[in-house]
């Protein structure tokens, strides 16, 4: 059998319960925007369990033509063996939120690893809001995550990762402790030119990640990318400064992707309530730039 | 050092023996005048420009967050590992792309390197370099050898290759009829001379330490190689969310020595 990549090799045994990708652990997720009189609705939507979506919500004040869409697991979590596939598609001027309902916890594995398929599309003037809670990797996770961006030169995508060292407050601490975490985002325009690809793997036991240049003293990590015309980069990164705050423990940063495809700005801290604020920061600066809308103060129950 | 990387160099030709590709580079050229061609496209005086660039160290010196030798050599060491996994794939496949003459293979290699060039002040890095390494080969080498490179540059000019150096390290160490290894040393060698040379100018530091930081960072690079060596350019990655904010955190600084 092929190998999704080099860096699963290691984890290629059976589960001893379903076996991998089997029904129950073949997640599928497919929803499609687009615009109906002056909002946007939730078009379509296609769901496999364990991910389902119930009806959109227009729940954002900031945004009220807006469908908000929360993603929902009924099994708890990422287990060895899932197989997550999730496509979105915006059609043209739609606008859309997509969320979790919590933060993604990746089980504990002992055999075969989980992987996810993101494939994400936008066409002309389409903005997307896709900002899912924390993904938190337990002892010995393994994790591989590939997304495929498809987006028009007048759409904007605001996608945000935040990734936590595991359950750092659990026992002695779980920092660090899973043994693969693999992310690839490959954005492309809708005539397959490449606009950029970034891949991380992350490998504890093989690379330390507590060392000065990769984490460091942080535990958390967020990277959100902005792809949006350059007049809009333009004004956004101008907003955007590049600190290390020594004393309220995190560090951020945009800068200029490849090929005028937007923003990157990358978050790292020590908890994940400041890293989470600083993106919410960096989407108010994306919405109202883009939209013209503002993002109003976050639900006091999120 | 440099007998430290011929003498592994030696040992992974040896192992290879069986390996035709390397078979005709033993008879077909004498020690002595590849050992030169390696110490002079390995200098880290090669007029590529790397005096320039710090690689993330400024900032990290700035910041307190490298501040003596210990830290130091953590922090090269750390760009290293990155570099081995990014550029260091692009660097073989771009070598092997050259030895078997394929243009388009070349320039594919590039723009996946650019590609992955998230930083703007990193990007510039490496197609400033790779131009000049580019000119370099093709005013220095001889005709039949700077072939690959002349065409490069000629792309380069014409907006149809981005120039990416590790590209072009790869390409000119198969015109010189070299071995990958050696190209993927020079890589690695190359941006550690870079940041331990910026280092002598940002902190305060003996000089005699600095090579040792230099000596203990090249004793990884034989070991990184064998991870790499049969990896693709799908593989190439990288996991440094400091050194990247930190490459955030130059661009807006105010004062600066060098230009990342």
């Amino acid at each position: 059998m092929k190998l999704l990549a080099p860096e699963l090799a290691a984890y290629q045994s059976q589960p001893k319960q379903l076996p991998s990708g089997s029904f129950g652990k073949n997640a599928l997720l497919r929803l499609r925007f687009e615009t109906r009189g002056d909002r946007s609705i939730l078009a379509f939507s296609d769901r496999r369990a364990p991910l389902l979506v119930q009806r959109a919500l227009y729940c954002d004040e900031g945004l009220p033509s807006m469908p908000v869409v929360f993603i929902i697991s009924n099994s708890g979590g990422i287990l060895q063996g899932d197989r997550y596939t999730m496509e979105f598609v915006v059609e043209p001027h739609a606008c859309a939120h997509i969320t979790t309902q919590a933060a993604t916890k990746i089980h504990e594995m002992d055999a075969n690893y989980a992987a996810q398929t993101q494939e994400i599309r936008l066409e002309e003037g389409a903005y997307l809001e896709f900002l899912p809670d924390m993904v938190i990797p337990f002892r010995h996770a393994r994790f591989h995550t590939s997304t495929r961006i498809k987006i028009a030169p007048s759409a904007t995508l605001l996608y945000s990762e935040i990734l936590t060292c595991g359950r750092q407050y659990y026992r002695e601490g779980e920092v660090f402790q899973f043994d693969v975490f693999s992310s690839t985002v490959r954005a492309e325009r809708l005539d397959d030119t490449e606009l950029f690809v970034e891949k991380f793997v992350i490998e504890p036991q093989r690379a330390a990640v507590p060392r000065l240049g990769i984490m460091g003293e942080f535990t958390v990590f967020g990277n959100v990318i902005l792809l949006t015309p350059p007049e809009h980069a333009d004004a956004i990164h101008g907003q955007v400064e590049a600190v290390w705050n020594h004393e309220e423990q995190w560090a951020a940063g945009a800068s200029r992707l490849p090929n005028d495809a937007g923003l990157v700005y990358k978050v790292v801290g020590k908890e994940s309530s400041v890293v989470r604020a600083k993106v919410r920061e960096f989407q108010a600066l994306v919405r109202p730039q883009v939209t013209g809308s503002c993002v109003p103060p976050e639900f006091s129950w999120r | 050092m440099m007998s430290t990387m011929l003498d592994q160099r030696e040992l992974m030709r040896a192992e290879d023996s069986s390996c035709e590709s390397f078979a005709h580079l033993k008879s077909a050229m004498p020690t002595i005048p590849a050992l030169m061609r390696v110490l002079q496209f390995g200098d880290s005086v090669l007029p590529v420009g790397a005096f320039t660039f710090s690689n993330g160290l400024e900032s990290a010196i700035e910041q307190g967050l490298v501040h003596d030798l210990d830290s130091l050599q953590e922090f090269v060491l750390v760009a290293a590992e990155q570099a081995a996994s990014a550029d260091g794939i692009a660097v073989l496949a771009a070598y092997r792309a050259a030895r078997e003459g394929d243009e388009d293979r070349i320039d594919e290699v590039d723009r996946a390197v650019f590609n992955r060039k998230l930083n703007e002040e990193i990007r510039t890095m490496t197609v400033r370099m790779g131009r000049k390494l580019a000119e370099m080969a093709d005013r220095v080498l001889d005709g039949h050898d700077a072939r690959l490179a002349s065409g490069w540059l000629s792309r380069i000019k014409d907006g149809k290759a981005p120039g990416c150096y590790p590209v072009g390290q790869g390409l000119l160490f198969a015109s010189l009829g070299l071995a990958e290894q050696d190209a993927f040393a020079v890589h690695q060698y190359g941006l550690a001379s870079m940041m331990v040379a910026a280092s002598l100018r940002l902190m305060k530091l003996h000089y005699l330490d600095a090579q040792a930081v230099l000596f203990a960072v090249n004793c990884e690079a034989a070991a990184a190689y064998e991870r790499i060596a049969r990896s693709s350019l799908e593989d190439m990655a990288t996991f440094a969310p400091a050194i990247d904010v930190l490459a955030c955190v130059h661009v807006g600084a105010n004062v600066r020595m060098f230009m990342n």
